[in-house]
């Protein structure tokens, strides 16, 4: 029992505290424009890259957890033609993945926060379900990095995304951008129109992160199929870093959560 | 349709935990209702005292509330909207408990704002959600579907917070949001509402930074239409609404996070904190001219300001006047909300909810006023509850078994950890804190539990007790329940320390202990349907180092025992071709275990983890169900065909073994009967409460009971003359005997049954003189029914109509209003057998599959004037005796018909029960159907029976009382009491005057016969209505209420008949064929 009683009073805040200096960490990567520092939030550049071929290249510009350049270069293999298209200026994209991460995180901190050192915690389940609470924030904050929005082609087609580069966009090439993991991902399909008289019967594809070509779908009263992806991505080190973070903090939650179920296991008739 | 099931729930000592999350009062501040992080909502009844008590618990929800919003204009509709963690929202009705309306959508949301535009707007209105996604949806109101989004063409991010600001200077409503990143957004409503029904992008018509974030409310002031107040949790700032100027800002004390505020009047404000703790401000203000570089408003504002051109800049310095706080500091996190009002009957209330459960509140002064010398005056605490106050105030709460225990060793009662109901066996398992496991059957316990005057029934409940783990049962398992392959004699259980036991629930023999030997068990599942690799005896257990054991029932031996899990255990599955064990984690981690060998052979995460789970789900795999402490995830058991629709744990478990019910109901497979009565045991997530359910299946019970009268009938003619002590002895002998012949036979027939129905019949009959021989009958029935059941094990299609009756009886008893009237009482423990009650019961309603309310222990009487009577209990309001006083009046004419057939009606006395029981199975049926949609469904259903009810006048009006009754708003319960207290005083009537005066009864029915006449003209309307069968639009409300009103009939005239010629022994169908024969032409 006075073991428990130290485990309430001190190790639980000492964990507390290990909790909020990882996630704090973690969220000084997702660098959040109001957080106080006042000046604008460094812009980094990323280069796309595709291991095989060369067709696609791209230099992206990412500012905290929106993109405000990018650059992408095209080679269509039909007539090698080079495509190049950049966002307008004016325009940004918001990478929804990082900014449900970075609210998820800090929603977390906020939980933490709200428990300082002088709180006196007097129950364990009172810790286990703040460990639930903040349990959920941080594993929401990782799915949202791990599992990208499976889209369908006319979501991809009808978003915002494509209107936001200058020189337009071709009518035949939609593009996504999204984060795997620590990866900042880029997709290009190049589409051909399907004649309303073709023979192919037509169905369209569902939800997906990444289509493969051959996948039809109807927009705007034109089916189309798509014949070529392009994939490139390049590494977000700063990403790779939260998702650990992420990782060690919800193994230090469930070990708290281990460690007062332990102690409850000891005592029959009390609730814990 | 909905389920004509009725939930009686059996509370034990400790209330279930209610860690508030989220908080509302109704508008008509009679109601508080508060959302859980288990996942209820708890309904507290708020008098005009300011007085609180718990009311109603509402499962449903299986995750977090996250919020509560009204969601309908509260005077014409008492309806509360509440959303889960887990996207889940629904809307309740919170004077009936009733679920209206259910949704699962992949947004979480964290506020909600009704928005209603009448005279613009089709419909019931929107609700405005934020949450965890970017700005703000538009949700219809009534069928919960997204409408549209309120987007934002700049920084679009997670809206915090929001308010609605109907500005009557513009005749314009806006919504004011901050997102998360602390930026105000401003969009108009009532002018895109055409925008938004065209479903056109609608984008916001301001936005402006604040720098600060995590905000925690925004509001107006309605009293200047000026102000905004902003809630930060580190600050709380003051804006001018027309140019969003910061007048004043106000920091927190360290240690301190604001979580709220309202405006209570001009310049008046109240803040609180999370750690509930309110202040009251008084903004001073002070006007500063200022130079004319400020010129900055918007027209709008102008006629505010002088005209010289000079523009005034509004400066505010709060002045502390008055704080209320908790008198200990309980430290957990509040959830607070304020209620003001200003209409004379209400008050200003400022209320509280912490994750303990409790609700605190304030009564906040018209006019706060800071003590003389300046300092802050401090607001006392007007009211406080919790649900363990109830609980601890009223003696029905002890738990299902605890009289067991009290009976046999005096000492105090154990607390029942775990149990499981057997439903073919009618047997309850309980396992308790002390190891021990109690086996009985379930309706005896049942009934022994609730009604009073029983003791012989507490002595000879046979049960048995199990002696084998040495500290608290944790999980209890009948495998044989679901799948046959288990042998039906086994019962598993699972302890603190760490064993596994396999029990011959028979014999109460341990047939093996499994040591695992690694903390508690937290849950034993049985392998799916089909897995046969082995001889499928196969049962997974979960222990709380976050291990599975695989263990082999046949061989006792314990196959594999993965143990390298570090996160809860949240899917088993297994892979029948490789002969895999497959277990996903909390985190998403997925182990892959070789049964064979017992090595890990796999581990992966994210998405791979993912699509090693999807890809086995169509093979064999165990669902980590309900009970599984750390998972609340829906899971879907497929191969049984019907969906684990995994509310919270505890309906969960409930909805599981509904669930079986129907979909057995629908194979009509023989080897599963449908048993009208069901114990739930339910447990619940942060303490060890445990409270059993129990579920009457109103439908099945009738449709049981009107085939055992009818079999009674046919026996009673053949015991019809047995009127007298000695005869009633012999039949009991002769009972005895048959009962001898069972045993040897080793099946019932059904005939056997049809025999103790009469047997019992007559036993009621011959009520006091008969007593102790009943007595010593219903001894033997109890062990006629336990051999009957053990035999029925085998040929488990012939349902027990003793049960039956039994069952109907103890719903009676749980709905008889006892106390009203000493009369009314020994008619029914005397003469109909229907015992009184030790306690009132709590009663619950099941709205569908999923969602249930219960009522609380002590919850009945606070607004109910009888309190002065201390022997009525149960009695659920006032309005019940006047509800059954207007029945009976209504019901006038039928009185006659009764006295007529009076003779027969005493003949057959044991049938009241069941007569009794078919009332308020329709009065359930009429109630809940108009309100249905499928009325068409309805017409059809009843236009083959209308014919059938002419000889019974009466009741039409009757009926057509009943269908008001329904229209408005009074509660099913109520009206099924009402109804069954104006029947039971009936028949007690007819009872006493063909007891005392024969004759006068000529006269009455003479009297009658002019109430008569007057029905029978609109009976003929109706006549007509049904054989031109037109169902206009606006006749077909009151028609709807004939139709279902010549139902009843139809339930009448079946009685009716019955009694009056006992001597023919043929089904009510060939009778009603006849009537309708006899009637059908006018």
């Amino acid at each position: 029992e006075e073991e428990f009683k130290w485990l309430l009073q001190e190790e639980v805040h000492a964990v507390l505290k290990q909790l909020q200096d990882i996630l704090k960490e973690a969220s000084q990567r997702f660098t959040l424009p109001a957080s106080g520092s006042g000046g604008a939030v460094k812009q980094e550049n990323f280069v796309l890259s595709t291991s095989g071929t060369d067709q696609v290249k791209g230099v992206l510009t990412l500012q905290g957890d929106a993109l405000c350049q990018a650059d992408v270069n095209l080679k269509t293999p039909r007539n090698n033609q080079l495509l190049h298209f950049a966002f307008r200026e004016d325009k940004q994209w918001k990478l929804q993945q990082i900014q449900d991460a970075r609210n998820h995180v800090n929603q977390a901190i906020y939980l933490l926060m709200n428990r300082d050192v002088n709180y006196q915690f007097k129950t364990g389940s009172e810790v286990l379900k703040l460990m639930d609470a903040v349990m959920l924030q941080l594993s929401r904050a990782r799915n949202r990095l791990t599992t990208p929005a499976t889209l369908t082609l006319p979501e991809i087609a009808s978003s915002g995304l494509t209107k936001m580069f200058t020189p337009a966009l071709p009518p035949d090439i939609l593009v996504n951008f999204y984060i795997n993991l620590n990866k900042l991902c880029l997709t290009v399909y190049q589409l051909h129109v399907l004649q309303p008289s073709t023979t192919k019967n037509f169905k369209p594809a569902g939800g997906s992160i990444l289509h493969n070509p051959g996948a039809m779908f109807e927009f705007g009263n034109q089916r189309y199929e798509v014949s070529h992806v392009h994939k490139v991505e390049c590494v977000v080190p700063w990403l790779n870093d939260a998702l650990v973070f992420f990782t060690v903090s919800l193994q230090l939650c469930q070990q708290l959560k281990d460690k007062i179920s332990v102690f409850s296991s000891y005592w029959n008739y009390r609730p814990y | 349709m909905k389920v004509s099931v009725q939930a009686v729930a059996v509370w034990g000592k400790i209330a279930p935990s209610h860690s508030i999350t989220a908080i509302m009062i109704t508008d008509d501040q009679q109601t508080i209702v508060t959302g859980s992080q288990e996942g209820q909502i708890c309904l507290w009844d708020l008098s005009s005292e300011l007085k609180i008590s718990s009311k109603e618990i509402l499962f449903g929800h299986t995750a977090s509330v996250t919020c509560l919003a009204k969601a309908r204009e509260f005077e014409k509709q008492p309806y509360v909207v509440s959303a889960t963690e887990n996207g889940e929202m629904c809307v309740w009705n919170v004077s009936s408990g009733q679920c209206i309306e259910n949704t699962k959508l992949p947004y979480r949301h964290t506020a909600i704002c009704y928005y209603h535009c009448s005279f613009r707007m089709t419909g019931e209105g929107w609700l405005l959600c934020c949450g965890e996604y970017q700005d703000v949806l538009i949700i219809d109101a009534k069928t919960l579907g997204v409408l549209h989004t309120l987007s934002s063409s700049q920084s679009s991010d997670w809206i915090n917070c929001m308010c609605i600001i109907h500005s009557a200077r513009v005749q314009e409503d806006s919504l004011v949001a901050v997102s998360v990143t602390g930026v105000l957004k401003v969009w108009d409503l009532s002018s895109s509402l055409n925008s938004i029904q065209e479903r056109q992008s609608v984008c916001e018509k301001e936005s402006k930074s604040l720098d600060c974030i995590n905000c925690q409310a925004v509001r107006f002031c309605t009293y200047t239409k000026r102000l905004l107040l902003v809630v930060f949790s580190t600050c709380w700032q003051v804006y001018d609404y027309c140019d969003f100027a910061l007048l004043c800002t106000e920091f927190c004390k360290s240690g301190q996070c604001f979580a709220g505020g309202e405006v209570l009047a001009a310049y008046r404000l109240i803040i609180w904190t999370e750690d509930g703790h309110s202040y009251i401000y008084q903004l001073l203000n002070r006007w500063a001219q200022m130079g004319n570089s400020h010129k900055k408003f918007s027209g709008l504002s102008k006629s505010t300001y002088p005209a010289d051109g000079k523009v005034l800049k509004e400066t505010v310095y709060p002045h502390l006047l008055c704080i209320t706080g908790v008198k200990e500091n309980k430290s957990f996190p509040f959830v607070m909300g304020f209620m003001n009002e200003r209409k004379e009957p209400f008050y200003k209330v400022l209320f509280s909810g912490e994750a303990s459960g409790r609700i605190t509140l304030w009564h906040v002064p018209d006019v706060p006023v800071s003590t003389f010398d300046g300092s802050p005056k401090e607001i006392p605490i007007t009211a406080t509850w919790t649900l363990q106050d109830n609980f601890d105030n009223h003696s029905m709460s002890e738990g299902i078994i605890a009289h067991l225990d009290t009976s046999k060793d005096g000492i105090e009662s154990a607390v029942v950890s775990s149990s499981v109901y057997i439903p073919s066996l009618d047997k309850l398992v309980c396992g308790c804190e002390n190891g021990k496991i109690f086996v009985t059957l379930g309706l005896k316990t049942a009934r022994a539990r609730l009604l009073e005057n029983i003791s012989l029934l507490k002595d000879n409940l046979p049960y048995k007790v199990l002696n084998g783990h040495s500290s608290r049962v944790t999980c209890l398992l009948y495998p044989h329940d679901k799948s046959v392959r288990f042998d039906p004699s086994w019962l598993l259980s699972g302890g603190q320390d760490s064993f596994v036991i396999c029990w011959d629930i028979f014999t109460g023999g341990i047939l093996h202990q499994f040591s695992l030997q690694s903390g508690p068990v937290t849950e034993l599942l049985r392998s799916s349907e089909n897995y046969r690799l082995k001889d499928h005896s196969i049962v997974c257990c979960v222990c709380s180092d976050h291990s599975v054991a695989i263990l082999h029932l046949q061989k006792r031996v314990c196959l594999l025992h993965a143990r390298k899990h570090l996160f809860p255990v949240k899917k088993v599955k297994f892979d029948l071709v490789e002969n895999l064990l497959i277990v996903g984690c909390e985190d998403d981690s997925v182990y892959i275990w070789e049964i064979e060998t017992g090595t890990l052979e796999r581990h992966e995460t994210g998405e791979t983890a993912k699509a090693i789970l999807t890809s086995i789900e169509d093979s064999e795999y165990l669902v980590a169900d309900a009970l599984l402490s750390v998972s609340q995830e829906s899971k879907r058991n497929k191969n049984a065909g019907y969906k684990h629709c995994s509310s919270y744990k505890h309906g969960m478990v409930s909805y599981n073994l509904t669930h079986t019910e129907k979909s057995s109901d629908k194979l009509t497979d023989t080897s599963c009967i449908q048993q009208p009565f069901t114990i739930v045991p339910v447990k619940t997530k942060w303490n060890n409460a445990n409270f059993h359910i129990l579920l009457f299946d109103l439908e099945k019970l009738e449709e049981l009971l009107l085939s055992s009268q009818l079999n009674g009938l046919k026996s009673s003619n053949s015991f019809h003359n047995y009127d007298t002590l000695e005869r009633a002895k012999s039949t009991i002998e002769k009972r005895a005997l048959t009962l001898k012949r069972n045993k040897t036979a080793g099946s019932i027939s059904p005939v056997d049954g049809q025999v103790d129905t009469a047997c019992l019949n007559q036993d009621c009959r011959d009520s006091n003189a008969a007593r102790p021989l009943e007595e010593s009958g219903g001894m033997k029935r109890q062990k006629k029914m336990k051999s009957s059941r053990k035999i029925r094990m085998q040929p488990p299609g012939n349902i027990d109509v003793n049960v039956t009756t039994d069952t109907a009886k103890l719903l009676l008893s749980c709905l008889l209003p006892w106390g009203v009237d000493k009369e009314i009482d020994n008619h029914c423990v005397r003469h109909l057998d229907i015992l009184r009650l030790q306690c009132p019961v709590s009663f619950g309603l099941v709205s569908n599959e999923t969602h249930l309310s219960l009522m609380f222990p002590g919850w009945k009487c606070t607004d109910c004037g009888v309190r002065e009577e201390h022997a009525v209990i149960n009695l659920f309001s006032k309005r019940v005796l006047d509800l059954s006083n207007k029945y009976l009046a209504a019901t006038e004419g039928q009185t006659a018909k009764k006295d007529g057939p009076e003779n027969n009606v005493y003949g057959t006395k044991g049938l009241e029960t069941v007569f009794f029981f078919s009332r308020i199975a329709l009065i359930n049926r009429i109630i809940n159907i108009p309100s249905a949609v499928t009325f068409h469904k309805l017409c059809m259903c009843f236009s083959g029976k209308s014919g059938y009810h002419f000889p019974d006048f009466g009741s039409v009006s009757l009926l057509k009382l009943i269908c008001c009754w329904g229209d408005q708003s009074i509660k099913i319960i109520e009206a099924m009491q009402a109804v069954l207290l104006a029947e039971v005083q009936m028949t007690m009537n007819t009872l006493r005057k063909t007891a005392i005066c024969r004759e006068p009864l000529a006269i009455v029915e003479n009297g009658n016969g002019k109430l008569r006449t007057l029905p029978k003209t609109e009976k003929r309307d109706l006549q007509i209505c049904n054989t031109l069968k037109i169902f206009l639009c606006h006749v077909v409300s009151v028609l709807k209420h004939d139709k279902s009103s010549n139902s009843a009939d139809f339930q009448d005239v079946e009685d009716m008949p019955d009694r009056c010629v006992l001597e023919e022994s043929e089904s009510p169908g060939e009778r009603h064929l006849k009537t309708v024969t006899k009637y059908q032409v006018p």
